[in-house]
């Protein structure tokens, strides 16, 4: 049975698949007399037969992994095989995928009751579940790839769920083009990466990148593409920008989008981290970006008024850190970030989302007052937050805990910067609860009552899970074999000055509110301004270009090769009006054609003219 | 018999010419059936032509009707049989009945001469079924095109004709200079002309085959056509007529002239990699959506010449099922562009608003232009991508440069897709306008059906590679002699 269960791994991404593709039957003539809900448990449904199945083989697959080979496309040479790996690792990410779409899926529930879109948000969340899915299990570069490219279009239309709204539609707009960037660089990666290596399979990969001698400029090159599709998918400097935009999009897709779509790229890089190990160039870009993105966007985060925004900045921040672990050599690590940030991060986004729900309005300095009306939301952020950030014991100590610890004495600036992240983010965070639960009620939270059971009970159940991942993390045997005090010592020092801080300028009673830094705050309130940095350059470049060619295709190309001699007949438009009404003309086109026949079926009679020509054959 | 994929849609034509429409689907039908019995008989393994058929015709000129089939044709065949009947069956959205047996007629008679060319075994059959294309399509073009038919089916022709003339001239060339006054292709032998011969007459054909498939810049003539043409036609231009074009390029310049090719085929790479990058930005700055489809058929050419130029069989086998790809992606784009024409009235990009909206708009419509605009950017899972994937992935060792100018074009094609995309299918639906006939099922079943073949061969791309494989891999064995 349980062989059984693990050779059929493989159906685990295809249950949410199927999910989505029975959802084309609420097209809207069935909607009209069903309503949308039904689709919306079906594919709940088909996430828990996942999130079953994944549990289940969890046990058996524990530090025993099987491999498994299914062939797809054999063409001239190519032999492209979809590789499996059922492994402690990606059935665990399994279940995280599964679990989190669950919770998901039941707070869409309540998040969307009035919505009659339904079929489309359950499907495209089940294409994001399975695409996730069939992405840990998958062993290939190749097959990642194809993955990531469809959860950018899964992005596109997910952002662009309420497609209404002009926001909405550039945000969506941004988010598929933004990816796409990010995605070109690494197929242009992947193609080049074969004919070096020879496989894109990711463990023949490493045992290829541990004896490769390869030109340092090529592997570096080959390197920078592969970095490009993760830096699109975690939105890292620069191509970071999409993730604010897609915070437009419904909330229960955030809270997947937050939480683990983003970490697809992770995934990725920390699959490839022997090959991008190979060029320390690539390596220290890799660190390089993860460090300014983990640095500046914490910054931004502290200065967005949006509640969403702020969140997801602090995605990408944490992104960033775990760049930092795969650049500096500490890929496990990476995964252990993954881990804790992504339970924290889907708490946060839930709580928040449940404010926004009935108090209408995301923007922070029209919130306030909540923490009495409001005690599961309140609660849920504040664990959501402490989870994410150090604190002993909940999870986030661990994962960067470990991280600083083993940069402690090799890269002792990236590891200050580790702290320095933390701290800022626990700022923020506290900022953050401060402006929507602390102080007064105000016009908007005068009634805003706590959210009905489909958003609290999928909050509760992530409470429970931040607060347990401990005792998972020690039962699993994830947790830091050994964890020097420095480092800890530094770590929830940072958090308790950034909460001290936090509470100090935002939560003390007579706190002047709201804080106002002049042309620093625009700066990071902006987004750097990267919006109008992007219309400036690529945007525009792309645009002047597009009507430079369009002009000169209509002017000059068009014109030139009319100019040719016969062609200037039609641009002159004599012969429009040489014949008399269309069936004359018609007759005449016919006509031509059948000389034109003639000509042809005569001229080779002129064959032996050939012969005589200067050009004439060589003799065999 | 391949005759018969010649003959049924002959028949057709002079049937369909007076009986109802039924019939023309019907022959329509049956030549489809035929082409999958001629699926059913080739052998995949085989790598030279099959199912020869032979008789002399007017040998004094060397013209003989001599057909056959190798994995080069049968995608197209393929292709043709299945993009002709669909185009018959949803014919009714966007043509009049009033003239519409004529239609079907016409339509049945290009099928025929797109067949015969394409199983034709004689340079001068192929050639004299090449020319014969031009009347059907230069009516259909000109009796039910749009506002500027006259002009736009004038220059189609002329153009056309031109690379007529052009490829007359390297077949006479050919012929002549082979010495046998046989236009057989197996009688064909210019491995014995010199370099510099050899050369001339490729060039004369490249730049013949340029003008039909179109290369920039010779692809002026082709917006226009595609624009001004009704939606099926324009179906039938790209997703048909466009393939004799690549189809030539391959049989006739690559086929025939293995010892030439690699001199001309950095030259080719370049010319596919400007006409991929001009083809995607000249459609982004179009306004109306039949015109961007248009250019970015001019741009998806430009992956099959990639792929020609670059001759590995990778790449080679990329091309021909790039040929289908983009014959199945441009009937579905255009198809569906033709059913917002004939609904909501307009194809302007800066008027068309929120068609996705669930009850007022498109939604089933424009859930497919989705599909489509993604196939045509390349998104895996869809047809579209595992073609150019073989393409870059053949091309990159031979042609690194081109090959990656192709891939920033693919991202270029995803930038006026999404701005389609938005403006189309995104957006408010304005209420006040939004008084659009419903799309009934008769008229949503032929994108239906490619929804499916474009969706089956994404997921499963071994049959559309897998029927050319042997062929193309003896043509670029030959090159590499």
């Amino acid at each position: 049975m349980d062989q059984l269960l693990i050779q059929t791994a493989w159906l685990i991404p295809l249950y949410a698949l199927a999910g989505a593709l029975l959802s084309v039957i609420w097209f809207p003539s069935i909607t009209r007399r069903t309503g949308p809900r039904p689709s919306g448990y079906l594919n709940t449904l088909m996430t828990l037969v996942a999130l079953v199945h994944s549990l289940l083989i969890l046990p058996s697959v524990w530090q025993q992994p099987q491999f498994f080979d299914y062939p797809w496309l054999e063409v001239a040479g190519l032999r492209l095989a979809l590789p499996l790996e059922v492994s402690t690792v990606t059935v665990s990410a399994l279940v995280l995928i599964n679990g989190l779409n669950l919770l998901a899926q039941v707070f869409a529930m309540g998040y969307l009751e009035l919505d009659w879109g339904w079929a489309r948000f359950f499907s495209v969340m089940a294409l994001f579940e399975a695409g996730m899915s069939a992405l840990v299990l998958c062993d290939s570069l190749f097959f990642s790839y194809m993955v990531l490219e469809i959860l950018t279009l899964g992005t596109y239309l997910l952002i662009g769920f309420w497609f209404n709204q002009s926001l909405v539609v550039t945000g969506a707009r941004d988010a598929f083009l933004t990816k796409r960037v990010g995605d070109l660089f690494l197929l242009m990666g992947v193609v080049a990466l074969l004919p070096l290596a020879g496989t894109w399979n990711f463990h023949e990969l490493a045992t290829w990148a541990a004896g490769a001698r390869v030109d340092p400029t090529v592997i570096t090159l080959v390197g920078l593409a592969l970095l490009a599709g993760p830096l699109g998918k975690c939105a890292q400097f620069p191509l970071h920008l999409w993730l604010d935009e897609a915070m437009e999009g419904p909330i229960p897709a955030s809270i997947l989008r937050n939480s683990v779509v983003v970490t697809t790229g992770t995934w990725v890089l920390v699959k490839m981290a022997p090959v991008l190990a190979l060029s320390p160039v690539v390596q220290t870009a890799t660190v390089a970006v993860g460090a300014a993105t983990a640095l500046g966007a914490t910054l931004i985060a502290i200065a967005q008024i949006d509640a969403k925004r702020v969140l997801s900045y602090s995605v990408s921040a944490f992104m960033g850190l775990t760049l930092v672990a795969v650049g500096t050599g500490h890929p496990q690590t990476a995964l252990l970030i993954v881990l804790t940030y992504a339970l924290g991060m889907a708490l946060l986004v839930m709580a928040v989302g449940a404010v926004i729900w009935n108090s209408i309005t995301q923007d922070v300095t029209k919130l306030g007052g909540l923490w009495s009306r409001r005690p599961v939301s309140g609660l849920a952020f504040v664990v959501g937050a402490l989870g994410l950030v150090a604190l002993p014991p909940l999870g986030g100590f661990w994962s960067l805990g470990e991280l600083v610890q083993s940069l402690w004495s090799s890269d002792p600036l990236v590891a200050a910067l580790v702290v320095l992240v933390n701290g800022l983010t626990a700022f923020s965070l506290t900022r953050a609860f401060s402006l929507i639960f602390l102080g007064h009620p105000q016009q908007m939270t005068e009634r805003s009552p706590e959210v009905h059971w489909p958003m609290a009970v999928p909050m509760l159940v992530g409470l429970g899970l931040v607060l347990h991942l401990p005792l998972v993390l020690q039962a699993a045997g994830w947790l830091p074999a050994t964890l020097s005090l420095t480092p800890a010592l530094a770590l929830t020092g940072a958090t308790g000055i950034g909460i001290a801080a936090g509470a100090w300028v935002f939560a003390r009673p007579g706190a002047a509110l709201p804080v106002r830094l002049g042309a620093v705050q625009a700066f990071f309130a902006y987004d750097l301004y990267s919006v109008k940095l992007y219309r400036l350059t690529v945007v525009a470049v792309v645009g002047i270009i597009s009507r430079v060619v369009d002009w000169l295709d209509r002017n000059l190309v068009d014109a030139l090769v009319n100019a040719l001699g016969l062609f200037s007949i039609i641009s002159g438009q004599g012969l429009r009006y040489t014949t008399n009404g269309r069936l004359g003309f018609y007759v005449l086109t016919i006509m031509g054609g059948l000389i034109l026949l003639g000509l042809y079926l005569t001229w080779p009679l002129s064959g032996s003219l050939w012969a005589m020509a200067p050009w004439s054959p060589v003799p065999a | 018999m391949l005759t018969l994929l010649i003959l049924i849609p002959l028949a057709g034509s002079l049937v369909a010419a007076w009986l109802p429409r039924a019939w023309a689907v019907g022959f329509a039908l049956a030549t489809w059936f035929e082409s999958l019995w001629v699926l059913q008989q080739f052998d995949l393994h085989t790598p030279g032509l099959q199912l020869l058929e032979y008789q002399p015709w007017l040998p004094q000129l060397g013209l003989n009707y001599s057909l056959g089939v190798d994995g080069l044709s049968l995608p197209l065949v393929l292709l043709t049989s299945t993009i002709t009947l669909l185009v018959l069956w949803g014919a009714p959205l966007s043509i009049p009945p009033e003239r519409r047996q004529l239609f079907n007629s016409l339509v049945l008679l290009a099928t025929s001469g797109v067949m015969a060319s394409l199983v034709a075994q004689n340079l001068l059959m192929f050639l004299l079924f090449y020319e014969l294309e031009l009347i059907p399509f230069y009516l259909l073009i000109a009796v039910w095109g749009g506002q500027r038919r006259e002009y736009a089916a004038m220059k189609f022709l002329i153009y056309t004709a031109v690379s007529g003339i052009l490829i007359l001239g390297g077949f006479l060339a050919l012929g002549g200079l082979s010495g046998s006054l046989n236009f057989d292709y197996a009688q064909i032998h210019p491995e014995h002309l010199s370099q510099r011969t050899q050369l001339l007459i490729l060039t004369l054909l490249l730049v013949g085959f340029a003008i039909k498939i179109p290369l920039v810049p010779f692809h002026t003539w082709l917006p226009d056509a595609y624009v001004e043409a009704p939606a099926p036609v324009a179906i039938l231009l790209g997703g048909v007529l466009a393939k004799l074009g690549t189809y030539g390029l391959v049989r006739f310049g690559l086929g025939l002239f293995p010892d030439t090719w690699h001199l001309i085929s950095p030259g080719l790479a370049a010319v596919a990699s400007l006409t991929i990058i001009f083809g995607a930005l000249a459609a982004i700055a179009q306004k109306d959506i039949k015109r961007m489809v248009a250019y970015s058929s001019v741009g998806h050419m430009g992956y099959v010449l990639l792929g020609v130029a670059a001759s590995t069989p990778l790449a080679l086998v990329g091309a021909v099922a790039q040929m289908v790809s983009h014959g199945l992606v441009l009937a579905f784009l255009f198809y569906l562009v033709g059913v917002i024409e004939v609904k909501v009235g307009t194809r302007e990009l800066d008027v068309l608003n929120g068609l996705l909206n669930p009850l007022r708009g498109l939604p089933l419509t424009s859930a497919m232009l989705i599909a489509g605009g993604m196939a045509s950017a390349g998104i895996p899972g869809l047809v579209g991508f595992i073609p150019e994937f073989l393409i870059f992935q053949g091309s990159f060792s031979a042609f690194p440069i081109p090959t990656l100018l192709a891939v920033l074009g693919t991202g270029l094609t995803a930038v006026y897709f999404v701005i389609l995309l938005n403006r189309t299918c995104f957006g408010k639906l304005d209420n006040h306008t939004s008084y659009y006939p419903a799309v009934t099922w008769q008229e949503h079943a032929p994108a239906l059906v490619l929804t499916g073949l474009i969706l089956w061969f994404g997921i499963q791309p071994s049959w559309l590679v897998s029927w050319s494989e042997s062929t193309t891999a003896a043509l670029i064995a030959a090159i590499n002699l």
